[in-house]
């Protein structure tokens, strides 16, 4: 006999299953929060998954359910997923702005082909999060990447943001660049003093 | 074995930033000794001859590096009453909370994921046993999963050797165990019964949902391993596998706060835990 006591058999509202078998992708338009719930979450399995969950995604509201959209969208990491999240890249609001940062970069090499593109937008705040999204790359892929921004990039904080990725992937071949792009922007300071700290934890990997 | 110098002020900085964005291990300028000890094991044990080609290794996970570097951080076994200050939160707080919130009379339901071996979710039974008045009174199902049927079938067997027990006074392992042996024992029939072992992945929905809703989940030193969209799937999977209201408990280095926005940080005398809103019927 147990030592401890056992609920009786039968099938109450815990030992239910936690996700309802079976719930259909209209519900992710016209269900409560908990029908939009449980079919974001059974979208991944669906053959239409990818195309409702980008649809349901850009309307939206509750943020557990967009979260649960997110993850699923994360599961599948295909084109027609990193598409969906892409638009919410430029969102006024920055908890899915960053809901969609997070969303990309577990996405893995889905989102490789849509970086260049991203580095080169024209809208800053885009560019800045694509610097992020480099930091999944390998540093011999990200690296030359992240150069090209410093040489050529005209917002202090997009730089800064690659600067800071740099940090973590950057390899000796980032030194000259790194220099060239102090210079470029001498006398704001929060600049000055990432690529000065970055410098050094490169160099100190050269000198050894 | 080779001689690795000390890593550089910067290299350290740089490999503790890595690991607390990869991993949410935090370690300072105090712990440096304690890290770089570990660091030049791994260097040696995988041959790299610098600090920068191990990182690069470390960075694209080459063979696994990222969980034989935890590995070296974290202490890779299981014994019984492993961390129970989660356990003294259990019989002080969370259960009490579960009973007065759940409306679902003296019922309780509770699921150590992943359970390697057994000693968690016994524990688990063992520590209530012992110590929360309302044991006798509600009742209580206990169930441990692993995605290991190797493990699972083990911790059905309840045979254990010495180093699990070293945390168990002499007056429990007489109570709970008996000897097979000059260095194992055998848990009670009686309180093997008292757990359900299943097998499940946590990163498979399909797997997670059929076990149903917990008030209280133990998965301890497990997401620290996954890669960052594991970790995120695995996450929503437990808040489904949550009553409203429902807590669960991480390893002491890991912190849902960094995985997912869905729980609650509720902060108990013994220990930090996560919360599934209660309002939140979701799922």
């Amino acid at each position: 006999m147990p030592l401890i006591r056992k609920p009786p058999p039968g099938n109450t509202d815990s030992t239910a299953p936690a996700n309802p078998a079976g719930p259909c992708l209209d519900a992710l338009v016209g269900g409560d929060d908990n029908a939009r719930w449980n079919a974001a979450r059974a979208a991944p399995d669906t053959p239409e998954g990818a195309r409702a969950l980008g649809e349901a995604l850009g309307r939206e509201r509750n943020p557990r359910v967009r979260e649960a959209i997110l993850t699923s969208l994360v599961r599948m990491s295909t084109p027609e997923g990193v598409q969906a999240v892409l638009p919410l890249l430029r969102s006024d609001d920055a908890l899915l702005r960053t809901g969609a940062l997070d969303a990309l970069r577990t996405m893995g090499g889905a989102v490789r082909p849509y970086l260049p593109p991203l580095l080169h937008d024209a809208d800053a705040d885009v560019r800045l999060i694509a610097c992020e999204l480099l930091r999944q790359l390998p540093g011999e892929q990200a690296t030359p990447l992240l150069c090209a921004i410093l040489d050529t990039e005209t917002e202090p904080n997009v730089c800064a943001s690659a600067v800071e990725v740099l940090a973590e992937v950057g390899g000796p071949e980032a030194l000259p660049v790194l220099a060239r792009c102090e210079e470029r922007f001498r006398g704001i300071a929060f600049l000055e003093f990432s690529i000065r700290t970055t410098i050094d934890q490169i160099r100190s990997q050269v000198s050894r | 074995m080779p001689v690795f110098a000390a890593l550089t002020e910067e290299e350290y900085r740089r490999l503790c930033d890595y690991l607390y964005r990869r991993t949410g291990m935090v370690f300072t300028e105090t712990k440096r000794y304690y890290v770089e000890r570990r660091v030049v094991e791994r260097m040696t044990a995988t041959g790299s001859g610098s600090f920068p080609s191990y990182f690069a290794r470390l960075r694209g996970n080459m063979e696994g590096e990222i969980e034989r570097f935890v590995n070296a951080f974290t202490v890779n076994e299981t014994y019984f009453y492993r961390e129970d200050h989660q356990l003294q939160c259990l019989s002080r707080d969370l259960l009490d909370d579960r009973l007065r919130a759940s409306g679902r009379g003296r019922s309780i339901r509770i699921w150590s994921v992943p359970c390697s071996t057994g000693e968690e979710p016994y524990s688990i039974a063992m520590w209530l046993l012992e110590n929360w008045p309302l044991v006798d009174s509600c009742d209580i199902e206990i169930v441990g999963s692993d995605i290991d049927t190797a493990v699972l079938e083990l911790a059905r067997a309840g045979l254990y050797g010495r180093r699990a027990l070293m945390r168990l006074s002499p007056y429990l392992v007489e109570k709970y165990f008996t000897p097979q042996g000059p260095e194992t024992w055998k848990i009670l029939d009686d309180l093997r019964e008292s757990v359900r072992f299943t097998r499940v992945n946590i990163v498979e929905p399909g797997e997670t949902a059929p076990h149903g809703r917990f008030d209280v989940i133990f998965c301890r030193n497990v997401l620290i391993y996954f890669d960052d969209a594991s970790r995120r799937v695995a996450a929503e999977n437990l808040y489904a596998n949550l009553l409203p209201g429902g807590y669960i408990c991480l390893g002491h280095t890991e912190s849902m706060s960094r995985i997912s926005p869905l729980f609650d940080v509720r902060r108990f005398a013994d220990a930090i835990v996560y919360q599934r809103p209660p309002g939140d019927a979701h799922g």
